[in-house]
């Protein structure tokens, strides 16, 4: 669906993209993370279009109408109301009159944006507007969506409700690229990881690819002393421990690796 | 879904079309002030040439046409401010239908605001018009066209809505008096006569006066030129803005 290779961006002096490459198949939700800095959002901007790579190539498998682009700043009229947000981009989009009006209310539903949808947008709270803008690039049901860290600044409600949207366009077949600073939604959306840094991907797979072998912790509290293990095998490790002890345990606290641990191993070791 | 550039246009067009009629205090203070100024000036360009009401009328529809440079400004540099404009980029919509989707309905707002002065000045000033209303329109819509493509133009040049309002404001001032909207080119000093045709505003006076009284030779010459600045100064803003800002030109 998607397939970008060797893309290479220079602003001025400053290497945005060094030879970054990435390929998204249709039903896949590729999570990619990234400290500031690493390419995530050029990668976006020349994967839609807004921006020509200075090498390095972009296959786009569907039209551009079947596309769906959330960049990560805010970028919605103030003016207008969400409904005439929504028909703005879903009229560029090819939709018309009733499959238009159908598609507003259902990722207004899907989105929890119903109750809003005749208010003006520059009188929405944050998560409301980034719910919005998400919105824009859903509704019209994208064969490839990209989302430039959707959730950034979001409550609990918002993250989950574009979670779950979000799930359900990849469950239908679309290729999702899901680029954000929250690693645990990766997690909740099932996604493969691609990690970036300096312009270029490092690391590539599936979660269970990617943190097999990373330590994760074993933590037991006694009234008196807490003992903290690190191990790549937590429940062995507190099986061990258990039959050792011939005091009363309070706490026990297995943490199993996470993708922050795969984050900072895989970025430490580039 | 059915995808044409036709119904991205007519998309772009009404979206556009609602951004404007919710900002309309520029169009409203540029309708009725030059209506104002006219009145009170007719007297003293009545009394002092053959032309008066004429000059009254086509001198401050030219000025304030020219201060709506900053409705056609604002109008992209929002976009900017917004972010939006990357935005549309990244929809199906072409570069050329983003333009036109934008421009439509401010070259409408601009053709109305200087049909509805002219509509003022000949019922309620008394400008003789002697020359045929295609020509008056003609004249209206080329003026309407180089504004829009200048203002454009500078808007997407500039940095800030304080830059806009600047070389709007200032622009506006020094284009209309060099122009001859305040006082005919023929009263001012030799020098000012000299640099007067370097001034848009000279050949919109110029055209505007020469379609009320019908001389249709004296209208197209400037109405030639006004709209060969138009398609320079719209061919540097359809390439600016079709390259869009960037991370790096934020305001």
């Amino acid at each position: 669906m998607l397939k970008v290779t060797g893309l290479v961006k220079r602003f001025g002096a400053t290497l945005a993209l060094d030879g970054f490459s990435l390929e998204a198949r249709a039903g896949e939700i590729v999570g990619l993370v990234g400290h500031n800095g690493a390419g995530k959002t050029t990668f976006a901007e020349v994967a839609s279009g807004l921006v020509k790579p200075d090498e390095g190539q972009v296959t786009v498998g569907v039209p551009r109408a079947e596309t769906g682009f959330a960049p990560q700043r805010l970028a919605l009229y103030p003016s207008l109301t969400v409904r005439e947000t929504l028909r703005l981009f879903g009229g560029l989009a090819g939709l018309r009159r009733r499959a238009l009006a159908r598609a507003i209310d259902e990722i207004a539903q899907s989105l929890m944006l119903t109750g809003f949808l005749d208010r003006h947008v520059g009188v929405l709270s944050g998560g409301q507007q980034r719910r919005a803008q998400a919105a824009t690039a859903m509704l019209h049901r994208p064969a490839l969506l990209m989302l430039d860290e959707p959730t950034a600044g979001a409550d609990p409600e918002t993250r989950k409700a574009l979670l779950d949207a979000v799930a359900a366009r990849a469950a239908e077949g679309a290729a999702v690229v899901y680029t954000t600073h929250y690693l645990p939604e990766l997690a909740d959306l099932g996604a493969t990881l691609a990690v970036a840094r300096a312009g270029r991907i490092i690391a590539r797979g599936t979660a269970a690819e990617l943190l097999g072998g990373l330590p994760g912790e074993v933590r037991l509290s006694m009234d008196d002393e807490e003992i903290r293990v690190t191990t790549t095998d937590p429940t062995a490790t507190l099986a061990e421990l258990l039959a050792g002890l011939d005091r009363p345990v309070r706490a026990i606290d297995v943490r199993r690796p996470s993708l922050d641990d795969l984050y900072r191993a895989v970025a430490h070791a580039a | 879904m059915r995808h044409d550039p036709l119904h991205r246009v007519a998309v772009l067009t009404r979206h556009n079309t609602i951004l404007r009629l919710r900002d309309p205090g520029h169009l409203i203070s540029y309708l009725v002030m030059p209506m104002a100024l006219m009145l009170v000036l007719k007297p003293l360009y009545g009394g002092s040439m053959t032309e008066g009401p004429t000059q009254a009328v086509t001198g401050m529809l030219v000025m304030f046409s020219v201060l709506s440079l900053s409705i056609v400004g604002t109008a992209t540099l929002s976009e900017r401010t917004w972010h939006t404009w990357d935005r549309l980029r990244a929809t199906p919509a072409r570069p050329i239908e983003l333009l036109a989707g934008k421009a439509i309905p401010v070259f409408v707002i601009l053709a109305v605001q200087q049909a509805i002065l002219l509509a003022f000045g000949s019922a309620v000033v008394g400008m003789p018009v002697t020359g045929p209303v295609l020509l008056l329109a003609m004249a209206v819509a080329v003026w309407g066209f180089a504004l829009l493509a200048i203002g454009t133009a500078v808007a997407a040049l500039v940095r800030s809505q304080g830059e806009l309002s600047a070389v709007c404001d200032v622009g506006a001032m020094a284009v209309s008096t060099l122009g001859g909207a305040f006082v005919p080119v023929a009263m001012m000093p030799p020098w000012a006569q000299a640099i007067a045709p370097a001034s848009p505003g000279y050949w919109a006076v110029s055209m505007l006066q020469a379609a009320v009284r019908g001389d249709v030779a004296a209208t197209l010459r400037p109405a030639g030129i006004l709209a060969a600045l138009g398609v320079v100064a719209g061919t540097a803003a359809c390439v600016a803005l079709s390259r869009g800002w960037g991370r790096s030109r934020l305001l």
